[in-house]
Order: C-alpha cells, then sequence, then structure tokens
C-alpha cells in the first residue's frame, strides 16, 4: 500500500521551472577611424601645338624638367570621372561604416 | 481476528501517513507553481521588452538604409552632373582648351582642387564653416556639393 502511495506522490510532482538568461555582452571593437586624408594640389598644364615650345621654355624658366606626362582631352574626362567614382565609393563606405557603428555601438551604450 | 484488526490498523496509518505525504507534496508543487507563474510573468514582460527593442532596431534599419540610398543618389547626380559638364550642349573640351587655353587651364585645375578637396571630405575630413552654410551656386563646390554643401538647395 506505501510503495503506490510514493510513486503517486513523488514521480509525477511537478517541475520547476527554469529560465535561463545569459547575456554577455560583446567586447566593443573600438577601431580608430583613419585620419582623413590631406592630399596635395596637383597643377595640370594645357599643352597644344601652338604653345608646347612656350610651356617648356617657362617649365624651363621655374627649374621644372621640360616633361609633361599627357592625357588626351577624352582621358582626362575619363580620369575625372574615374576619380569622382572612387570618391564616391569612399564616401558611401565611409557612411555605412559610421551607420554600422551607430548602430552596434550607439552612444548611450557607450556612456554605460 | 487479531490478524484481520492489525491489518485494518495497518492499512488505516499507511493511508493516513500516505495523505499527509500527499497533501506535503501538493503543498510543495503549490509553491513551485507560484514560483513558475512568477517566472513566466517575468519573462512574458521581458519578451514584449525584446519585441519592442526589435521594432527599434528595425525602425533604425531602415532609416539608415534611407539615407545610404539618399546618399547614393545624391552622388549619382553628382556624377551625372560631371558628365553633362564635359558635353553640354556637344561641348568639346579638347577644341575649348585650343581655342582658349589660358582660360580651361584656370578652370581644369580649380576643379582639380575642387575634386580633391571632395576625396578628403569623402575621407572623413570634416566641412569648414564656408562649406557648411554656402547656399549660392558661386559659394558651393560644384564636384560633389552634396557631400561638401549640405545648406544648398540647387536651383
Amino acid at each position: 500500500m506505501l510503495i503506490p502511495l510514493i510513486f503517486l506522490t513523488n514521480c509525477s510532482g511537478v517541475k520547476q521551472l527554469s529560465i535561463f538568461k545569459e547575456e554577455v555582452k560583446r567586447q566593443e571593437l573600438n577601431l580608430e577611424k583613419p585620419t582623413p586624408l590631406q592630399l596635395e594640389q596637383i597643377k595640370w598644364i594645357i599643352i597644344t601645338s601652338e604653345n608646347a615650345d612656350e610651356v617648356f621654355k617657362k617649365m624651363e624658366e621655374q627649374g621644372l624638367d621640360p616633361v609633361l606626362f599627357g592625357l588626351t582631352d577624352n582621358d582626362y574626362q575619363l580620369i575625372a570621372k574615374n576619380f569622382a567614382q572612387i570618391r564616391n565609393q569612399l564616401k558611401i563606405t565611409n557612411d555605412i561604416l559610421d551607420k554600422y557603428k551607430e548602430y552596434y555601438e550607439p552612444k548611450e551604450k557607450n556612456n554605460d | 481476528m487479531l490478524s484481520f484488526r492489525l491489518f485494518f490498523i495497518g492499512l488505516l496509518i499507511s493511508a493516513v501517513i500516505g495523505a499527509g505525504a500527499y497533501v506535503m507534496k501538493l503543498q510543495r508543487d503549490n509553491v513551485i507553481l507560484k514560483e513558475n507563474a512568477v517566472k513566466l510573468e517575468s519573462a512574458i514582460s521581458e519578451q514584449k521588452q525584446v519585441i519592442e527593442n526589435q521594432k527599434k532596431d528595425f525602425a533604425e534599419i531602415l532609416e539608415a538604409n534611407k539615407k545610404i540610398n539618399e546618399l547614393v543618389n545624391n552622388l549619382k547626380k553628382d556624377l551625372d552632373d560631371l558628365d553633362k559638364r564635359f558635353s553640354k550642349k556637344d561641348r568639346d573640351i579638347g577644341k575649348l582648351a585650343i581655342e582658349r587655353t589660358g582660360a580651361i587651364e584656370r578652370v581644369i585645375n580649380k576643379g582639380s582642387d575642387n575634386a580633391t578637396r571632395c576625396i578628403e571630405i569623402a575621407s572623413g575630413s570634416p566641412l569648414t564653416e564656408e562649406e557648411k552654410n554656402a547656399t549660392k551656386k558661386s559659394e558651393i563646390n560644384p564636384e560633389c556639393p552634396s557631400i561638401a554643401n549640405p545648406a544648398y538647395i540647387p536651383y
């Protein structure tokens, strides 16, 4: 009689509910943003068949080597567009990086 | 007769002990159930908070995407404007350079300086007060007004 009672009282018990909460805050990456570029200014010289002698003479007067690395007008346009594309990509990448930082490491969290 | 009585008394004692044990078990279960209820309530409240946070995150994600898309469109417009400047009204920059060498050289050098500044800004260089406050065409950096002159509205 006792044995069934023991079974009845101990085996069908209510189990204690366990809720696990494990929040391990990930260490912030905190990489320094790269220093903004400070570019050198370059000087473009337009050389035509008419002004070539004058240009080279002027360069010699200024103590520069009388040599020019040339582009055609079409290639000048292409290089300008290429630089504009590089600039756009740089800006987008930088802004995306900022957005990621704002999202994953917002300032209020940093202040905690 | 005596053994029957003993058996009956034993049965009675067993029943009383069993009943007592069962009641105690019920009491223990009751305590656990109450604790579980409290935990569940707390879990529900935490889940609500999680859902609220998720909603906030989604809103932030949408906003970030919107801003990046706006930036991409503005930069694309800057690039189109550059293309137009080269080919506006069948403009041939080569012929112009032959005809007005000095003037075009100045224009190209000014454009080159502006484009250089645009790259600096794109790499994270802070805007100057002049750049921030520019609202007129004569004040802006025509190579990249969308990033260099936030106050400028094209007219």
